[in-house]
């Protein structure tokens, strides 16, 4: 399929938002999610002449985010765990957290949450909640067969809310609303 | 059905989930007050959920840094589809260099030594040895050339009068000055100048000479005078039928 740059660009435009979003959540870092996003975009504009249908843009998209993030990690670049106050003091993270917006305290908890959860759990989980993508768009995405992603991500939910359950350190929460100034 | 399996059942409904392959589910809901809480609870986490995914950092920059990144590549990737292209024309021009080389080479060969045989024409070399004696010319001529000092059998019948060596088209070569004609002289050249041995005959501005080669050497008959002048003598010597 030929693929001119001039569309691609508008990909890029469209999307970036999500793939960032969906690697964030996987990676916890935003640092790590723009070089993914990056990398993805990278590797989906050499490899452009793969999609089949432009109908199916978003799709593919996410799957090479996915081999994007399997690469990182794969080269040694692991998941540390930093304590949520000091990556935000280190990355100068802002979260949207105005009066309508979430509470900090789920915010941090489902980062607490994910970070707890392996791998195979989370990444199902971040297109279900994050995008709403269906079973079938979870499973093309993930290169999984759909059984095996219903059955995952039905164990991760489960894990999720039970995390969810368990209460954050109160001092993670003061300084959220410190850095947001709330 | 007991109550653990229909909560397992709760985490794989989600809004939208095909109603009849959940409607255990639902009836045992509407029978279990207790699963129902956990149901009710559950739903409502998974919408509060829902909206902290939404909550997420900004990148501002990430866009632009994207669409700078690509077309750094699309210019990596035009400079080298520009260089596979040279490489893709090098079967064409090989052949087409291999034609100039072969085609142009030759024809400055030959304006070259045209050039050296006009000057050798109209400004001849002083004698380095005077002498009628046929063998020790040839003797003296092949001293100053390598291999042996005989002629080839069309000019048995030629004369000399003396000889000078000299260089033509960087080779070395002897020139020698005719017996019973002055206009003509034999330079005899250490290289083959043509590939045949046919005559080529080379129209000076002052004379005319003729090029021919055994394969080994080169020899040109100069001759001041024209082409039917030289054409004449070299019959009335037997160079030529």
């Amino acid at each position: 399929m030929q693929i001119s740059d001039h569309t691609f660009d508008d990909w890029v435009r469209q999307y970036q938002r999500l793939l960032f979003g969906i690697a964030y959540w996987w990676t916890g870092s935003r640092t790590d999610a723009e070089e993914l996003t990056q990398e993805a975009f990278f590797q989906a504009y050499r490899s452009r002449s793969s999609l089949r249908e432009i109908e199916a843009v978003k799709g593919w998209l996410v799957g090479i985010l996915r081999h994007c993030y399997a690469q990182m990690f794969r080269k040694g670049h692991s998941r540390i765990e930093i304590p949520l106050d000091e990556v935000m003091e280190k990355s100068g993270e802002t979260i949207d957290l105005r009066s309508d917006g979430p509470d900090p305290h789920d915010f941090l908890a489902l980062r607490q949450a994910l970070e707890r959860l392996d791998e195979r759990h989370r990444l199902p989980l971040v297109l279900f909640y994050f995008q709403e993508l269906s079973y079938r768009e979870i499973a093309e995405a993930l290169e999984l067969p759909l059984g095996t992603v219903m059955s995952r991500l039905s164990r991760a939910r489960q894990l999720l809310h039970e995390c969810l359950t368990r209460p954050v350190a109160l001092r993670f929460v003061k300084k959220i609303r410190k850095v947001n100034g709330l | 059905m007991n109550c653990d399996l229909y909560r397992s059942e709760m985490y794989a409904w989600r809004p939208g989930s095909d109603e009849k392959s959940f409607q255990p589910l639902f009836d045992h809901l509407d029978s279990c007050a207790e699963c129902a809480r956990l149901f009710e609870q559950l739903t409502a986490s998974d919408e509060n959920v829902r909206r902290t995914f939404q909550s997420y950092p900004q990148s501002p920059f990430l866009e632009s840094r994207i669409l700078s990144g690509l077309v750094h590549q699309r210019a990596q990737a035009s400079a080298r589809r520009a260089g596979w292209r040279l490489w893709m024309l090098a079967p064409a021009l090989v052949p087409l260099l291999i034609v100039l080389f072969v085609w142009v080479a030759p024809r400055f060969e030959q304006a070259r030594l045209n050039r050296e045989m006009a000057i050798l024409l109209s400004k001849p070399p002083a004698l380095e040895i005077n002498s009628t004696d046929r063998k020790q010319l040839l003797q003296w001529s092949a001293s100053q050339l390598e291999g042996p000092p005989a002629l080839p059998a069309e000019l048995d019948k030629v004369e000399f009068r003396g000889a000078a060596a000299i260089r033509v088209a960087a080779h070395k070569a002897v020139l020698l000055k005719m017996k019973n004609e002055q206009r003509a002289s034999l330079v005899i050249v250490d290289a083959p100048l043509t590939q045949d041995n046919r005559f080529h005959p080379m129209q000076e501005g002052s004379g005319s000479s003729s090029l021919w080669s055994d394969g080994r050497r080169s020899y040109v008959l100069l001759f001041n005078g024209t082409d039917q002048e030289l054409h004449a003598y070299m019959t009335k010597m037997g160079i030529i039928a």
